[in-house]
């Protein structure tokens, strides 16, 4: 049961969907999932049923609860506290299904002196450590969203199966109080402890790297292209050196260590754009990675969206909607050796399963169902 | 117990993706053996270190992905390593190796022949770009897969100049972190596979479409025929990217740091002027509606930045949350460690290191009510301080 909004709960529950999991997305036209608005619901709500149900009233309620008592999982994200003033809240589940494994997830959790307070993943992402070891060390920090919410999904569909294995194991079901910000603060591990070492703060530097050199963006031909290149070791420096036409380069004792590179950056750098600014991003890929230097265009997600990878490696594949459109939508990052190893379908609209999780599965009457649409109950 | 105890995994990992993975399942109440070379796992050279003395038993990068583990020295180049390893197999679970493409095949240790030692075996590998696709036998590190992810355009927010001003990667490693969080949730599904078929399976994790994962609002966009954010500065229209100045939200300079504010409904900056006193200022026609605020947005963020200036950003976010606005203190690394919040849940959990000391890790970032934290965890282990327990354990008594 998905009783979540907007992205991080909803992204979980697609992803077990997406691995074969019957997913129901339960939401109401009273207060509608404000991310319906935009395109990016088509991708968190792939391959799930939905059905709309008015839970500020008492048979609503109930309907949930009878659906709660035949799930394994249900997922809730909305603000602390909430999900139990409705009168969902463990302790009433557990009655109705007592190995249910409940995943509430909030902005700090659901315990503690801030766990009220209100939270955005743009703004949380500020408090969780992320936006100041980003950037360019001058002190401001970073302007850009990164991946909260997604990231947060990833970590909630991880607990829940792992939830769901301890279960078959032990039969005991599970209450998972999830803290967004403490996911995010958690991805962060070694510039934690790292500051425990050194006593000094973690100071960003864009595209360097501590230990390899050259490690950055070369310039392209064209509008905003650029090329990441990064130098891991002696024969990837020999390589780029013959590639770029500079074979003299790589005998340059001055030049032989990362460090050392390090402190001619601006002279190597001169040398490199020479040969990059004349091909396209993805041209100047093709000529490195044949010569064995590891090397990637800077794109947008338009880009990505049409890289020959990204089809190729069949993240992307045609979805056909109802109105008969194909576009082409993401599956899982991952390939197995299974067949069918992904169920994907297009992302239903609010109501669309009704008839068949009210009717069919719980078997509600005909007249009653009509009675509950009449009263915005199924609503 | 935790939700793994019982697990049994293999780490055959470097650096980031597959240790984090692993490290996901120890803190879960796995037992993970992890295999090294006589060389060790490169994050031991990665620092940094205590005092700056470089020392591969105290990285903070090897610290960090790999408490709990135990290490054992295999040399997979010899017939020796390869046979160790075929004993052991029978024995885990579960596998997570991050090594080159073809690595295993080459020394006849492919899926196909583990299979047939341990079907029910799951065997998870991570890869830069996957093992299908035109780049699947192209070379990249995290610069590299964080900028073909397009996560990287959206980072700094938009420049003057594009063609002047590259887009950056973000700090921490962060597309290996990712393809490692999803090598665990891969591993979990397939675990609960094999709890139902008693059947072993291998997966694939792209370490680049992974990250690309993270950005998936935006292939929807693009999938459903809108453009790209602009990184052209002149060329931005409306107030929809997350994070940046604009009516929207921002962040403002403080005594002692920065605060991240977003009063963006009208009901919110009501509420948000009366944190300031309502101004003066506030009532100029300009500043009335969230489009005029919009419109002069400099403005309007100089004279919020004159008034949180000499202010603490703790006390600000305190302020902005009490009348619920969404208000964080961007928070150091310092910060973080002695945050009463994080305190109260108990967040940092702390490991004893022989040498390095007790240092705060970060735990679950979640609470169980059915099964136990990680607490009283071991550390780190030393490089192939395990070695001989293991194959006492699992090869010698064969």
């Amino acid at each position: 049961m998905d009783f979540s909004w907007i992205i991080a709960g909803p992204t979980a529950a697609r992803h077990l969907a997406l691995m074969g999991a019957e997913v129901i997305k339960v939401g109401s036209s009273r207060r509608p999932d404000p991310s319906a608005r935009g395109a990016p619901f088509q991708v968190y709500n792939q391959s799930k049923e939905y059905c709309a149900l008015n839970l500020s009233t008492s048979k609503g309620l109930d309907i949930a609860k009878e659906l709660v008592s035949i799930s394994d999982v249900v997922i809730e994200n909305f603000a602390a506290g909430v999900f139990e003033r409705i009168g969902l809240d463990y302790q009433t589940l557990k009655n109705l299904r007592p190995d249910v494994i409940m995943v509430s997830s909030a902005g700090t959790g659901h315990t503690g002196p801030d766990k009220d307070y209100v939270a955005y993943g743009s703004l949380l992402q500020h408090y969780t450590g992320w936006n100041t070891i980003s950037g360019y060390g001058d002190g401001e920090p970073i302007k850009g969203g990164l991946w909260a919410d997604p990231w947060v999904g990833m970590e909630l569909a991880m607990v829940t199966v792992a939830a769901i294995n301890h279960r078959m194991q032990t039969g005991k079901g599970q209450y998972i109080d999830f803290s967004m910000a403490e996911s995010l603060t958690a991805s962060i591990p070694s510039s934690l402890l790292g500051y425990q070492m050194t006593n000094s703060l973690p100071v960003p530097s864009g595209n360097e790297d501590p230990i390899n050199s050259p490690h950055g963006l070369y310039k392209c031909q064209g509008q905003d292209e650029w090329i990441a290149i990064s130098i891991q070791n002696a024969t990837q420096w020999e390589s780029l050196c013959g590639t770029i036409g500079k074979k003299e380069m790589s005998l340059d004792t001055r030049l032989s260590s990362p460090e050392k590179r390090r402190n001619h950056s601006s002279e190597i750098d001169t040398v490199i754009t020479a040969f990059t600014s004349g091909l396209s991003a993805h041209k100047a890929m093709e000529i490195l990675q044949d010569n064995d230097i590891p090397a990637g265009p800077s794109i947008n997600i338009a880009q990505v969206y049409e890289d020959p990878h990204t089809i190729g490696s069949g993240y992307l594949t045609p979805q056909t909607y109802p109105n008969g459109v194909t576009r082409l939508m993401p599956g899982m990052p991952w390939t197995s050796n299974l067949e069918n190893s992904f169920h994907l379908e297009a992302a239903p609209e609010i109501g669309a399963s009704n008839l068949r999780i009210y009717k069919e599965l719980i078997g509600i009457s005909s007249k009653d169902y009509e009675t509950y649409l009449e009263n915005q109950i199924i609503y | 117990m935790g939700l793994l105890t019982g697990l049994k995994v293999l780490e055959i990992g470097e650096h980031i993706s597959a240790p984090y993975a692993a490290a996901n399942f120890v803190r879960l109440g796995a037992e993970v053996v992890k295999i090294e070379t006589a060389r060790g796992d490169v994050s031991r050279g990665y620092g940094p270190y205590p005092n700056a003395r470089r020392d591969k038993e105290q990285s903070a990068l090897f610290l960090a992905h790999n408490h709990g583990k135990k290490s054992i020295l295999l040399d997979l180049n010899t017939s020796a390593g390869q046979g160790n390893l075929k004993a052991m197999i029978p024995h885990f679970d579960l596998v997570v190796e991050n090594q080159k493409l073809g690595f295993f095949n080459d020394r006849s240790l492919g899926f196909d022949e583990v299979n047939t030692i341990n079907p029910s075996l799951i065997w998870v590998s991570i890869l830069p770009f996957g093992e299908t696709g035109p780049y699947s036998n192209y070379l990249a590190d995290d610069l590299i897969l964080f900028h073909m992810s397009g996560n990287a355009h959206g980072m700094i927010g938009p420049v003057e100049d594009p063609n002047l001003e590259p887009p950056i990667r973000a700090g921490g490693y962060q597309s290996h972190m990712v393809a490692g969080l999803t090598a665990s949730t891969a591993a979990m599904i397939a675990n609960y596979r094999r709890l139902n078929t008693g059947e072993g399976c291998r997966i694939v994790v792209s370490e680049l479409n992974a990250m690309i994962t993270m950005a998936i609002s935006g292939i929807a966009n693009t999938a459903f025929d809108h453009p790209p954010p602009t990184r052209q500065l002149s060329k931005v229209e409306g107030s929809s990217i997350g994070g940046m100045v604009s009516a929207i939200g921002g962040v403002l300079k403080c005594n002692d740091g920065y605060v991240a504010i977003s009063p963006r409904e009208d009901a919110q900056w009501e509420r948000w002027l009366e944190i300031l006193g309502n101004p003066s200022w506030s009532k100029d026609e300009k500043f009335i509606s969230r489009e005029g605020r919009q419109n002069n947005v400099s403005e309007l963020w100089d004279r919020l930045t004159e008034w949180s200036s000499p202010k603490s950003k703790f006390d600000i976010a305190k302020w902005g949350q009490e009348k619920r606005i969404p208000c964080f203190p961007v928070n150091t690394i310092q910060d973080l460690l002695v945050d009463e919040h994080l305190e109260a849940r108990e967040f940092f959990v702390e490991i004893a290191h022989t040498k390095a000391g007790n240092l705060l890790h970060p735990g679950l970032a979640y609470k169980l009510s059915n099964a136990e934290l990680p607490k009283g965890m071991i550390s780190a282990p030393e490089l192939g301080q395990h070695t001989e327990e293991i194959l006492e354990r699992y090869v010698k008594n064969e």
